[in-house]
């Protein structure tokens, strides 16, 4: 499955990336998200709880990796989730540009789902990655605001 | 498979059925009939703690007109009772025609209205038929009572307006105008499977002929129920032609985003969309036409 898109946030490109490399922003924007360490350069660990209508608290152990970063420009983001649901795998290429004051940035994901939660919930992917997407842009473009508020504006 | 261990209450009355559900908050699952929840608790994708059976209280189950010419629905009312019930077919035949394509016999025997519509499935017929009727929806719990709008009771995938300790207690259908025609189309890849695309639609006609009132709701084809307001505006004031019900089809094609599995791709959703929307158009203005003849 492919997720791609872009997504206009207001601060520049080296305030982005600083908010999308912190542990703590990546576990806000990451639904469901219960913790998340920094374990090894560039290796986050984690545990996220996904609860969708009728499945209640799916939980995968959770790792993220962090590959061919160019600040603030590219990264490249690797996950792996494994729980007793299913697995769900993926890579994702994140790219910033700098825009009116702002940053766009564009993201296009490759993501495999499998085991039972794709076999049950086929119908149901494309549209609960785009959901989940949706609430964690959201919480994203919440934190920076957040931090533009504190003084921290171009 | 057989589900995760539970707690089961059946309370028999509405007071101890809010006393469970603030008792336990998000551990309990209302049981309706069943048709959804039970096959995630057998797959084990569901595993509520417990589970707050709704099936005694009778209260909650039945169909009575209004004064005002329209149908009250308790939410517990069976998907096949409302099918054969002659009333629902003369007062909203958009949901005489949107039942059987609900699932199978069997299903329909046990799902309820109320079950489908605080699931929210986003290929479930029940929340775009109630958009497409402007229902309203009686919510209550122990701290009271609320009336909502069915387009303000939908917030997105599987996801409702109903509070913690909050029940669907009952559904209210208005009268419908006089002149006005409906009609429901949907495509699945067999008869019962979920929808792949389908439409709600109502029509509903001037003395000249013109186009005064169009609904068009989609369902399949988002996280929910997808009003398209712009094909009614396509059509307001006009006189309904084949050529204008077309271009009214093209506003929902161009303005769905739907999503993709291995059963259709988003274009392919965009235009059986377009299509069912035409198809079904063509049938209301014709009943409308008929109706106010």
């Amino acid at each position: 499955m492919i997720v791609k898109g872009e997504h206009a946030f207001s601060g520049r490109p080296e305030l982005v990336w600083a908010l999308l490399l912190d542990p703590e922003v990546i576990a806000k924007a990451m639904p469901g998200t219960r913790e998340l360490a920094l374990t090894a350069p560039n290796r986050y660990e984690g545990r996220m709880v996904v609860t969708i209508g009728p499945v209640t608290a799916a939980e995968f152990a959770l790792v993220i990796m962090l590959e061919e970063l160019a600040p603030p420009r590219r990264f490249v983001m690797r996950v792996d989730g494994n729980g007793r649901f299913g697995f769900t795998r993926g890579t994702a290429r994140v790219e910033l540009a700098a825009n009116d004051g702002g940053t766009m940035m564009r993201y296009e994901a490759d993501l495999q789902v499998g085991g039972k939660i794709a076999a049950v919930g086929q119908r149901l992917l494309d549209v609960v990655s785009r959901t989940l997407l949706r609430a964690g842009l959201a919480a994203l473009g919440k934190e920076l605001e957040h931090r533009l508020g504190d003084g921290d504006r171009p | 498979m057989k589900p995760a261990p539970f707690t089961y209450h059946a309370p028999a009355s509405l007071e101890r059925a809010f006393a469970l559900l603030d008792e336990h908050g998000y551990d309990a699952k209302p049981l309706a009939g069943g048709q959804s929840l039970v096959p995630a608790m057998n797959f084990r994708l569901a595993q509520p703690a417990v589970l707050i059976d709704l099936n005694r209280l009778d209260r909650l189950a039945g169909i009575e007109p209004t004064d005002a010419g329209g149908l009250r629905i308790g939410a517990m009312t069976r998907q096949r009772a409302l099918e054969r019930d002659p009333r629902v077919a003369r007062v909203a035949p958009l949901l005489a025609q949107a039942l059987p394509h609900i699932a199978h016999p069997q299903i329909r025997n046990r799902g309820t209205l109320g079950g489908s519509l605080a699931h929210a499935d986003p290929a479930s017929e029940l929340p775009a038929v109630m958009l497409g009727l402007g229902a309203r929806l009686r919510l209550g719990g122990s701290r009271g009572e609320r009336w909502l709008p069915a387009q303000e009771f939908f917030l997105g995938l599987f996801s409702t307006a109903l509070e913690p300790g909050e029940l669907l207690l009952e559904i209210e259908i208005p009268a419908a105008a006089p002149g006005s025609g409906w009609a429901f189309e949907e495509a699945a890849r067999r008869h019962g499977d979920f929808a792949l695309a389908g439409v709600a639609a109502g029509a509903r006609l001037d003395a000249d002929g013109r186009c005064r009132e169009t609904t068009v709701v989609l369902f399949g084809v988002g996280e929910g129920p997808v009003p398209v307001p712009g094909a009614a505006a396509a059509l307001a004031g006009r006189r309904p032609s084949a050529q204008r019900i077309a271009e009214a089809a093209e506003v929902v094609r161009s303005s769905l985003d739907p999503p993709g599995d291995i059963h259709a791709s988003p274009a392919y959703r965009r235009r059986l969309a377009a299509v069912l929307t035409r198809r079904a158009l063509t049938r209301a203005f014709d009943a409308a036409g008929k109706a106010s003849a």
